[in-house]
Protein backbone atom coordinates (compact mmCIF):
# COMPACT_ATOMS: atom_id res chain seq x y z
CA UNK A 1 0.00 0.00 0.00
CA UNK A 2 1.25 3.32 -0.87
CA UNK A 3 1.37 5.83 2.16
CA UNK A 4 1.13 9.66 2.58
CA UNK A 5 2.26 11.49 5.55
CA UNK A 6 1.31 15.07 6.40
CA UNK A 7 2.80 17.16 8.89
CA UNK A 8 3.23 20.42 9.54
CA UNK A 9 1.76 23.32 11.12
CA UNK A 10 -1.18 25.80 10.55
CA UNK A 11 0.95 29.15 11.05
CA UNK A 12 -2.00 31.82 11.35
CA UNK A 13 -4.07 34.23 8.99
CA UNK A 14 -3.16 37.76 7.85
CA UNK A 15 -5.57 40.57 6.43
CA UNK A 16 -8.88 39.74 8.90
CA UNK A 17 -10.69 43.27 9.44
CA UNK A 18 -9.81 42.30 13.23
CA UNK A 19 -7.74 39.97 15.74
CA UNK A 20 -9.12 37.66 18.05
CA UNK A 21 -9.02 34.81 15.30
CA UNK A 22 -9.22 30.77 15.69
CA UNK A 23 -8.99 28.49 12.88
CA UNK A 24 -11.60 25.11 12.24
CA UNK A 25 -9.63 22.73 10.10
CA UNK A 26 -10.98 19.36 8.82
CA UNK A 27 -9.01 16.97 6.10
CA UNK A 28 -11.66 15.64 3.44
CA UNK A 29 -10.22 12.07 1.68
CA UNK A 30 -11.73 9.73 -0.77
CA UNK A 31 -12.95 6.22 -0.24
CA UNK A 32 -9.74 4.88 -0.87
CA UNK A 33 -7.84 6.34 1.72
CA UNK A 34 -7.28 4.96 5.34
CA UNK A 35 -6.53 7.13 8.18
CA UNK A 36 -3.44 4.95 10.29
CA UNK A 37 -2.50 7.84 12.93
CA UNK A 38 -3.31 11.59 13.81
CA UNK A 39 -6.68 13.00 13.61
CA UNK A 40 -8.53 14.71 10.61
CA UNK A 41 -10.05 17.97 12.31
CA UNK A 42 -9.05 20.07 14.70
CA UNK A 43 -10.14 23.61 15.99
CA UNK A 44 -7.12 26.15 16.99
CA UNK A 45 -6.67 28.70 20.15
CA UNK A 46 -7.94 31.89 19.46
CA UNK A 47 -5.28 34.40 18.80
CA UNK A 48 -5.20 38.44 19.88
CA UNK A 49 -1.92 39.40 18.28
CA UNK A 50 -0.76 42.32 20.28
CA UNK A 51 1.92 43.71 17.94
CA UNK A 52 0.71 42.69 14.19
CA UNK A 53 -1.53 42.68 12.03
CA UNK A 54 -0.80 38.94 11.55
CA UNK A 55 -2.54 35.90 13.85
CA UNK A 56 -0.82 33.51 14.83
CA UNK A 57 -1.71 29.82 15.66
CA UNK A 58 1.13 27.58 14.99
CA UNK A 59 -1.49 24.45 15.45
CA UNK A 60 0.43 21.35 14.85
CA UNK A 61 -0.78 19.16 11.72
CA UNK A 62 0.15 15.36 11.89
CA UNK A 63 -1.39 12.72 9.68
CA UNK A 64 -0.25 9.34 8.18
CA UNK A 65 -2.61 7.91 5.47
CA UNK A 66 -2.73 4.58 3.42
CA UNK A 67 -4.09 4.90 0.17
CA UNK A 68 -4.97 2.54 -2.24
CA UNK A 69 -6.01 4.62 -5.05
CA UNK A 70 -5.31 8.74 -6.35
CA UNK A 71 -8.58 9.64 -6.54
CA UNK A 72 -10.09 11.56 -3.30
CA UNK A 73 -6.67 13.37 -2.85
CA UNK A 74 -6.81 14.80 0.65
CA UNK A 75 -8.25 18.64 0.62
CA UNK A 76 -8.15 20.61 3.75
CA UNK A 77 -10.95 22.70 4.31
CA UNK A 78 -10.29 26.19 6.68
CA UNK A 79 -12.94 27.96 8.52
CA UNK A 80 -11.87 30.89 10.43
CA UNK A 81 -13.90 32.58 12.94
CA UNK A 82 -13.50 35.56 15.50
CA UNK A 83 -14.65 35.94 18.94
CA UNK A 84 -15.51 39.82 20.16
CA UNK A 85 -14.98 40.71 23.63
CA UNK A 86 -18.47 39.39 24.53
CA UNK A 87 -17.45 36.23 23.63
CA UNK A 88 -19.45 35.59 21.05
CA UNK A 89 -18.33 33.77 17.53
CA UNK A 90 -18.65 35.06 14.28
CA UNK A 91 -17.74 33.77 10.65
CA UNK A 92 -15.15 35.52 8.83
CA UNK A 93 -13.73 32.99 6.11
CA UNK A 94 -14.13 29.80 4.49
CA UNK A 95 -11.10 28.28 2.08
CA UNK A 96 -10.17 25.23 0.93
CA UNK A 97 -6.80 23.58 -0.66
CA UNK A 98 -5.72 20.16 -1.87
CA UNK A 99 -2.67 18.71 -0.09
CA UNK A 100 -0.05 19.03 -2.47
CA UNK A 101 1.06 15.85 -4.43
CA UNK A 102 5.13 16.65 -4.50
CA UNK A 103 7.13 15.36 -1.44
CA UNK A 104 8.72 18.23 0.67
CA UNK A 105 8.52 21.18 2.73
CA UNK A 106 5.45 23.88 1.09
CA UNK A 107 4.86 26.91 2.06
CA UNK A 108 0.81 27.88 1.39
CA UNK A 109 -1.42 30.70 1.63
CA UNK A 110 -5.03 30.52 1.40
CA UNK A 111 -7.60 33.31 0.19
CA UNK A 112 -10.78 33.31 2.28
CA UNK A 113 -14.28 34.18 1.36
CA UNK A 114 -17.86 34.57 3.38
CA UNK A 115 -21.06 34.24 2.15
CA UNK A 116 -22.81 37.75 1.45
CA UNK A 117 -25.92 38.24 2.48
CA UNK A 118 -28.64 40.70 1.14
CA UNK A 119 -28.03 44.36 2.02
CA UNK A 120 -30.35 44.12 4.54
CA UNK A 121 -28.52 41.77 6.48
CA UNK A 122 -25.30 43.47 5.18
CA UNK A 123 -26.09 46.63 6.89
CA UNK A 124 -27.40 44.26 10.12
CA UNK A 125 -23.60 42.63 9.99
CA UNK A 126 -22.25 46.07 10.22
CA UNK A 127 -23.85 47.03 14.02
CA UNK A 128 -24.57 43.82 15.26
CA UNK A 129 -22.14 41.59 13.43
CA UNK A 130 -22.76 38.13 12.41
CA UNK A 131 -23.64 37.12 9.19
CA UNK A 132 -24.61 34.34 6.97
CA UNK A 133 -22.65 30.81 7.31
CA UNK A 134 -23.02 27.84 5.29
CA UNK A 135 -25.09 24.66 6.19
CA UNK A 136 -22.61 22.37 5.45
CA UNK A 137 -19.06 22.24 5.28
CA UNK A 138 -18.74 20.10 2.06
CA UNK A 139 -20.15 23.21 -0.24
CA UNK A 140 -16.20 24.44 0.75
CA UNK A 141 -14.44 21.88 -0.91
CA UNK A 142 -17.04 20.91 -3.41
CA UNK A 143 -18.00 22.79 -6.58
CA UNK A 144 -21.27 21.41 -7.57
CA UNK A 145 -23.37 23.78 -5.89
CA UNK A 146 -21.26 27.02 -6.14
CA UNK A 147 -22.91 28.77 -8.65
CA UNK A 148 -25.80 29.37 -6.00
CA UNK A 149 -23.32 31.51 -3.47
CA UNK A 150 -22.50 34.90 -3.77
CA UNK A 151 -19.01 35.71 -1.78
CA UNK A 152 -17.13 38.61 -0.78
CA UNK A 153 -13.33 38.55 -0.55
CA UNK A 154 -11.79 38.25 3.09
CA UNK A 155 -7.93 37.34 4.51
CA UNK A 156 -5.64 34.70 4.22
CA UNK A 157 -4.55 31.47 6.35
CA UNK A 158 -0.99 30.84 6.66
CA UNK A 159 0.20 27.03 6.31
CA UNK A 160 3.66 24.96 6.33
CA UNK A 161 2.83 21.47 5.05
CA UNK A 162 5.25 18.90 4.44
CA UNK A 163 4.45 15.78 2.20
CA UNK A 164 6.11 12.35 2.61
CA UNK A 165 5.25 9.80 0.21
CA UNK A 166 6.07 6.25 0.99
CA UNK A 167 5.86 3.38 -2.07
CA UNK A 168 4.42 5.58 -4.66
CA UNK A 169 7.25 4.15 -7.32
CA UNK A 170 6.31 0.81 -6.65
CA UNK A 171 3.06 1.33 -7.92
CA UNK A 172 4.55 3.63 -11.05
CA UNK A 173 3.28 6.35 -9.65
CA UNK A 174 5.56 9.75 -10.63
CA UNK A 175 5.09 12.61 -8.03
CA UNK A 176 8.33 14.62 -8.51
CA UNK B 1 22.09 -11.75 1.81
CA UNK B 2 22.22 -8.57 3.69
CA UNK B 3 18.70 -7.32 5.32
CA UNK B 4 17.81 -4.08 4.77
CA UNK B 5 17.81 -1.48 7.20
CA UNK B 6 14.31 -1.10 9.83
CA UNK B 7 14.78 2.41 11.24
CA UNK B 8 16.34 5.46 9.67
CA UNK B 9 18.14 8.33 11.60
CA UNK B 10 17.40 12.36 12.13
CA UNK B 11 20.47 14.29 13.14
CA UNK B 12 20.15 17.34 13.51
CA UNK B 13 22.49 20.28 15.01
CA UNK B 14 22.12 23.68 15.29
CA UNK B 15 21.32 26.30 17.72
CA UNK B 16 18.51 28.97 19.08
CA UNK B 17 19.95 31.87 17.57
CA UNK B 18 17.97 35.23 19.53
CA UNK B 19 15.13 36.73 19.65
CA UNK B 20 12.98 39.70 19.36
CA UNK B 21 10.39 40.58 22.17
CA UNK B 22 9.56 44.52 21.72
CA UNK B 23 8.19 44.66 25.50
CA UNK B 24 10.43 42.47 27.70
CA UNK B 25 14.09 42.05 28.65
CA UNK B 26 16.57 39.61 30.64
CA UNK B 27 15.26 36.69 29.01
CA UNK B 28 16.33 32.93 28.83
CA UNK B 29 15.07 30.28 27.25
CA UNK B 30 14.38 26.23 27.65
CA UNK B 31 14.15 23.87 24.90
CA UNK B 32 13.00 20.06 24.87
CA UNK B 33 11.44 17.57 22.43
CA UNK B 34 7.86 16.18 21.82
CA UNK B 35 7.56 12.77 19.17
CA UNK B 36 5.65 10.43 18.58
CA UNK B 37 5.96 6.81 19.97
CA UNK B 38 7.85 5.50 17.34
CA UNK B 39 10.45 7.98 17.53
CA UNK B 40 13.24 8.12 20.31
CA UNK B 41 16.69 10.05 20.45
CA UNK B 42 19.89 7.72 20.72
CA UNK B 43 22.69 10.63 21.45
CA UNK B 44 22.32 14.07 22.37
CA UNK B 45 21.01 17.07 24.76
CA UNK B 46 16.79 16.33 25.33
CA UNK B 47 16.40 19.48 27.19
CA UNK B 48 17.93 22.68 27.47
CA UNK B 49 18.35 26.17 29.58
CA UNK B 50 20.40 29.24 28.12
CA UNK B 51 21.73 32.09 29.54
CA UNK B 52 19.84 34.97 30.94
CA UNK B 53 20.29 37.80 28.17
CA UNK B 54 19.91 41.39 27.57
CA UNK B 55 19.06 43.72 25.11
CA UNK B 56 21.82 45.70 23.43
CA UNK B 57 22.49 49.36 24.67
CA UNK B 58 21.03 50.96 20.94
CA UNK B 59 21.65 49.81 17.92
CA UNK B 60 19.62 46.50 16.97
CA UNK B 61 17.38 45.83 20.37
CA UNK B 62 18.01 41.57 19.55
CA UNK B 63 18.19 39.44 22.39
CA UNK B 64 21.25 36.77 21.24
CA UNK B 65 21.52 32.95 22.80
CA UNK B 66 23.55 31.45 20.69
CA UNK B 67 22.33 28.24 21.79
CA UNK B 68 23.18 24.82 20.87
CA UNK B 69 21.19 22.45 20.16
CA UNK B 70 22.20 18.80 19.16
CA UNK B 71 20.16 16.26 19.14
CA UNK B 72 19.92 12.65 17.05
CA UNK B 73 16.68 10.74 16.70
CA UNK B 74 15.94 6.92 15.51
CA UNK B 75 12.30 6.05 14.18
CA UNK B 76 10.31 3.51 11.81
CA UNK B 77 7.68 6.00 11.39
CA UNK B 78 7.77 9.42 10.36
CA UNK B 79 4.09 10.17 12.37
CA UNK B 80 5.15 11.73 15.03
CA UNK B 81 8.22 13.79 13.72
CA UNK B 82 10.04 15.48 16.53
CA UNK B 83 8.95 19.22 17.64
CA UNK B 84 11.81 21.58 19.28
CA UNK B 85 9.14 23.00 21.76
CA UNK B 86 11.09 26.20 23.00
CA UNK B 87 9.52 28.70 25.89
CA UNK B 88 10.78 31.99 26.57
CA UNK B 89 10.93 33.46 30.29
CA UNK B 90 11.74 36.85 31.81
CA UNK B 91 11.43 38.32 35.28
CA UNK B 92 8.16 39.94 36.18
CA UNK B 93 7.77 43.34 38.09
CA UNK B 94 8.62 41.31 41.73
CA UNK B 95 11.91 39.60 39.71
CA UNK B 96 9.74 36.06 39.67
CA UNK B 97 10.63 34.07 36.79
CA UNK B 98 7.63 33.98 34.58
CA UNK B 99 6.67 32.32 31.10
CA UNK B 100 6.93 35.13 28.20
CA UNK B 101 5.68 32.73 25.75
CA UNK B 102 6.08 29.40 24.15
CA UNK B 103 6.45 27.84 20.96
CA UNK B 104 6.93 25.02 18.65
CA UNK B 105 7.95 23.75 14.99
CA UNK B 106 8.76 20.43 13.57
CA UNK B 107 12.32 19.72 13.07
CA UNK B 108 12.92 20.29 9.21
CA UNK B 109 12.33 16.60 7.10
CA UNK B 110 15.20 17.37 4.52
CA UNK B 111 18.95 17.58 4.56
CA UNK B 112 20.42 20.79 4.34
CA UNK B 113 20.78 24.26 6.17
CA UNK B 114 17.25 25.53 7.89
CA UNK B 115 16.91 29.46 9.10
CA UNK B 116 13.23 29.65 11.09
CA UNK B 117 11.44 32.44 12.66
CA UNK B 118 9.14 31.21 15.22
CA UNK B 119 6.73 32.98 17.17
CA UNK B 120 5.77 32.09 20.42
CA UNK B 121 2.20 32.88 21.99
CA UNK B 122 1.88 34.74 25.47
CA UNK B 123 -0.83 32.36 27.12
CA UNK B 124 -2.94 33.99 29.88
CA UNK B 125 -2.01 31.65 32.83
CA UNK B 126 -5.79 32.18 34.41
CA UNK B 127 -7.14 30.21 31.27
CA UNK B 128 -4.36 27.59 31.57
CA UNK B 129 -5.31 27.22 35.15
CA UNK B 130 -9.10 26.08 33.94
CA UNK B 131 -7.71 22.92 32.41
CA UNK B 132 -9.43 23.33 29.50
CA UNK B 133 -8.48 22.49 25.99
CA UNK B 134 -6.44 24.57 23.48
CA UNK B 135 -10.07 25.23 21.63
CA UNK B 136 -11.18 27.90 24.59
CA UNK B 137 -7.23 29.06 25.09
CA UNK B 138 -6.91 32.93 24.34
CA UNK B 139 -3.33 33.86 23.67
CA UNK B 140 -1.41 36.95 22.38
CA UNK B 141 1.47 36.95 20.38
CA UNK B 142 4.21 38.65 20.89
CA UNK B 143 7.83 38.30 20.05
CA UNK B 144 9.79 36.02 17.37
CA UNK B 145 12.56 33.73 17.93
CA UNK B 146 14.94 32.64 15.81
CA UNK B 147 16.39 29.01 15.04
CA UNK B 148 18.79 27.38 12.31
CA UNK B 149 19.45 24.00 12.09
CA UNK B 150 21.87 21.38 10.19
CA UNK B 151 19.84 18.01 9.39
CA UNK B 152 21.26 14.57 7.74
CA UNK B 153 19.08 11.83 7.54
CA UNK B 154 20.23 8.33 7.37
CA UNK B 155 18.24 5.37 5.39
CA UNK B 156 15.19 7.31 5.19
CA UNK B 157 15.20 7.07 1.57
CA UNK B 158 16.17 3.18 1.93
CA UNK B 159 12.78 2.70 3.48
CA UNK B 160 10.81 4.21 0.80
CA UNK B 161 10.24 7.45 2.07
CA UNK B 162 10.50 10.40 -0.15
CA UNK B 163 10.80 13.19 0.96
CA UNK B 164 11.05 15.84 -1.77
CA UNK B 165 14.52 16.93 -3.02
CA UNK B 166 17.81 17.25 -1.10
CA UNK B 167 19.92 17.48 -3.81
CA UNK B 168 20.48 20.82 -2.91
CA UNK B 169 20.25 21.88 0.17
CA UNK B 170 17.59 25.22 0.87
CA UNK B 171 17.85 27.94 3.25
CA UNK B 172 14.16 28.80 4.29
CA UNK B 173 13.24 31.77 5.94
CA UNK B 174 9.71 31.69 7.65
CA UNK B 175 7.16 34.25 6.89
CA UNK B 176 7.35 37.40 8.84
CA UNK B 177 5.19 40.34 9.07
Amino acid sequence: MAEVHIIGQIIGASGFPQHSLFCKWGLHTGGAWKLLSGVVEGQTQVDHPQNDDMAFWSHPIDMHFATKGLQGWPKLHLQVWHQDTFGRNELYGYSFLHIPSTPGTHTLLSPTWRPLGTWQEQICQMFVGGGPQLKSASLIYGGSDRYRLQTVAMGQVHLELTVILRNFERYGVESS
Amino acid sequence: MASGPSVFLLNVSGQIESAEFPEFDDLYCKYSFVYGHDWAPTSGIEEGISQITSKSQGGKQTLVWNFPVEITFKSTNPYGWPQIVISVYGPDVFGNDVVRGYGAVHLPFTPGSWFMGRRPEFTDPKVVAQGEGREVTRVRSQGCVTVSFNVVTKDLKKLGYNTGSSDFPSAQLMPQP
